[in-house]
């Protein structure tokens, strides 16, 4: 038999999305995505052993206490770390998405929240991006109740 | 405290270059370890047991001792697999420590390694990762969007390096010092994969910006390679060397995943430059090792850091000067191989990364410092003890190992 190298294509999927993960946290953060959904509210959860306030909700806290208390945090945050695209992303990932631009992600604490939830900054030269500055969430005008709400802030003019 | 006092006796090297289509896996082991076994006047009749790693599933060999055991000496003797990610070396070099202290056996021969270009790392990174990605494909996020954010360990890097920026006062000039720095050392040395002799933090930060504040030349390369340790007893040593290079201590620490946002295991809450497990691991290890005043007793750190602020931000988590010291004590050329700590004089893991074998290369220049043999690269000073750090797991977990000239006493 002759030996042929080449590499082949075999059509299918693998639809990681579809399988049951068992996290904990993602029933939990559920919740929190239906708030935002039907309440336009941002919820947590609280530890009574320690105090610390977990958004997106996290079901055990790191004093090792169940965090099990709900409250409700506001939408404007602080910025604590951030990051811009470089040249890679311009013919990018998706080409209609970065068109050019740089896009901002930061890591941001939403007041009243002790942890750090992604998003990108929007209306914001990335070079003027600074730790510790003020923003706020862009609620989209229909919420889905998922991340992708999440995705996007703003400069916050105090 | 171990039971036997640990030595090092012998370490080999492959050659460490982004390709090598001229070996298999097996046979760039063997580059590593017969010049381990010939470094240590040993044969492998001479070793008792075995600890290999890499990492799972980046060559798509998952087992690679299942072939690689009998090329390696390895053939029906006791043997132990260790991997933990980005610390896999670190950690089995930690294996040879427990092994040989905990007075079970004698002599072990250590192996890591990784040849990159067998298979594909973002694939086998994703073995990793897919505990993460998991928990945001179920919330119905799309692979895309994720991507987006800077997947990878870019993506991890970059969040860590602005907030250690901001901690610190560090400014992308250091980042560009640090590329220098490490590259210059590489150039020295011969199993080094990055050479750039006479590469100035200009010439760094003229380098493509892939994701603000990381450009192309503050990151590792992708490396084929192997390093082989071997371990035996003090005494054993003290027969075998005029000069051993003891390990005094190994200590490790597991904290949450330095990532921002969800995780497999819920959302985080630590600062992704903050290391309390580095400081934790660093405190024991000095410590266990009877070392009280590691800024003054340390005479050579090799901290892990693929990434140039690593280099930095971790010499800090050494305990090796205060919080947000390390970039003035760069810019007073304190870290240089004529300095008074010189820092990374492999090159560091900026200028290799052959993933798996990475954390033990930190240990094993340290020995190699100690004991004398680093020829071009050996620094100015007498090393008297060293440091060798490991950060990695999934993004969790920092190894610190503490190597000396003499044993405890």
């Amino acid at each position: 038999m002759e030996y042929k190298n080449e590499t082949i294509a075999i059509e299918g999927s693998w639809n990681l999305a579809s399988w049951e993960w068992k996290f904990e946290s993602i029933a939990l953060i559920r919740k929190t995505f239906e708030a935002m959904k039907n309440e336009r509210k941002l919820m947590a959860n609280k530890c009574p052993g320690c105090g610390r306030v977990y958004f997106l909700p996290k079901p055990y806290c790191l004093c090792l206490s169940i965090p099990d208390e709900w409250v409700e945090i506001k939408d404007t945050a602080t910025v604590t770390t951030y990051t811009f695209t470089g040249a890679w992303a311009y013919e990018g990932i998706a080409d209609d998405e970065v068109s050019g631009t740089p896009q901002i992600f930061a890591g941001v604490v939403f007041d009243g929240s002790d942890t750090k939830t992604v998003t990108m900054l929007e209306g914001i030269e990335p070079e003027k991006v600074h730790v510790g500055m003020r923003v706020k969430l862009k609620w989209p005008e229909e919420v889905a109740g998922g991340l992708t709400d999440l995705a996007h802030c703003v400069p916050l003019e105090e | 405290m171990a039971k036997n006092e640990v030595a090092v006796v012998g370490v080999g090297l492959s050659k460490h270059v982004s390709k090598r289509r001229d070996v298999n896996i097996a046979e760039l082991v063997w580059e590593a370890v017969s010049a381990c076994y010939e470094d240590a006047g040993l044969k492998p009749k001479d070793v008792d047991a075995f600890a290999t790693g890499n990492m799972p599933a980046f060559e798509g060999v998952n087992l690679p001792e299942e072939w690689g055991a009998g090329h390696w000496g390895a053939y029906n003797k006791p043997l132990l697999r260790i991997t933990t990610g980005g610390t896999t070396g670190g950690s089995v070099a930690h294996g040879g420590y427990y092994l040989v202290g905990s007075g079970l056996f004698d002599t072990v021969m250590c192996i890591a390694f990784e040849k990159q270009s067998d298979g594909n790392s973002t694939m086998g990174l994703n073995t990793v990762a897919l505990a993460d990605a998991a928990a945001q494909l179920q919330l119905g996020v799309d692979p895309g969007f994720i991507a987006s954010f800077g997947g990878g360990a870019v993506g991890v890097a970059v969040y860590q390096a602005s907030s250690y920026m901001k901690s610190s006062g560090c400014t992308t000039h250091h980042l560009d010092k640090v590329s220098a720095l490490c590259r210059n050392n590489a150039a020295l040395n011969p199993y080094s994969h990055l050479k750039q002799p006479g590469l100035t933090p200009e010439e760094v930060a003229k380098t493509t910006l892939l994701q603000y504040p990381i450009r192309f030349g503050h990151v590792c390369p992708a490396t084929d390679g192997a390093c082989a340790m071997l371990f035996t007893t003090g005494e054993k040593a003290r027969k075998l060397t005029d000069k051993p290079a003891y390990v005094l201590s190994c200590a490790s620490a597991s904290d949450e995943a330095a990532l921002v946002g969800i995780s497999g295991s819920g959302t985080t809450n630590v600062d992704p430059c903050e290391q309390e497990s580095c400081k934790i691991a660093a405190a024991r290890a000095y410590e266990i090792a009877g070392i009280k005043d590691p800024r003054n007793e340390i005479d050579l750190a090799e901290p892990y850091s693929p990434f140039a602020h690593q280099l930095l931000m971790f010499y800090e988590r050494l305990l090796l000067c205060d919080e947000g010291e390390a970039p003035s004590i760069l810019d007073s050329g304190s870290m240089n191989l004529d300095g008074e700590l010189p820092v990374c004089p492999s090159g560091g893991v900026i200028s290799t990364n052959a993933i798996g074998a990475s954390a033990m290369e930190r240990v094993a220049e340290c020995a190699l410092q100690i004991m004398g043999k680093c020829g071009e690269r050996q620094v100015k000073k007498d090393v008297h003890k060293a440091v060798a750090h490991g950060w990695g797991g999934a993004v969790n977990l920092n190894v610190v190992a503490v190597l000396s000239d003499t044993p405890r006493r």
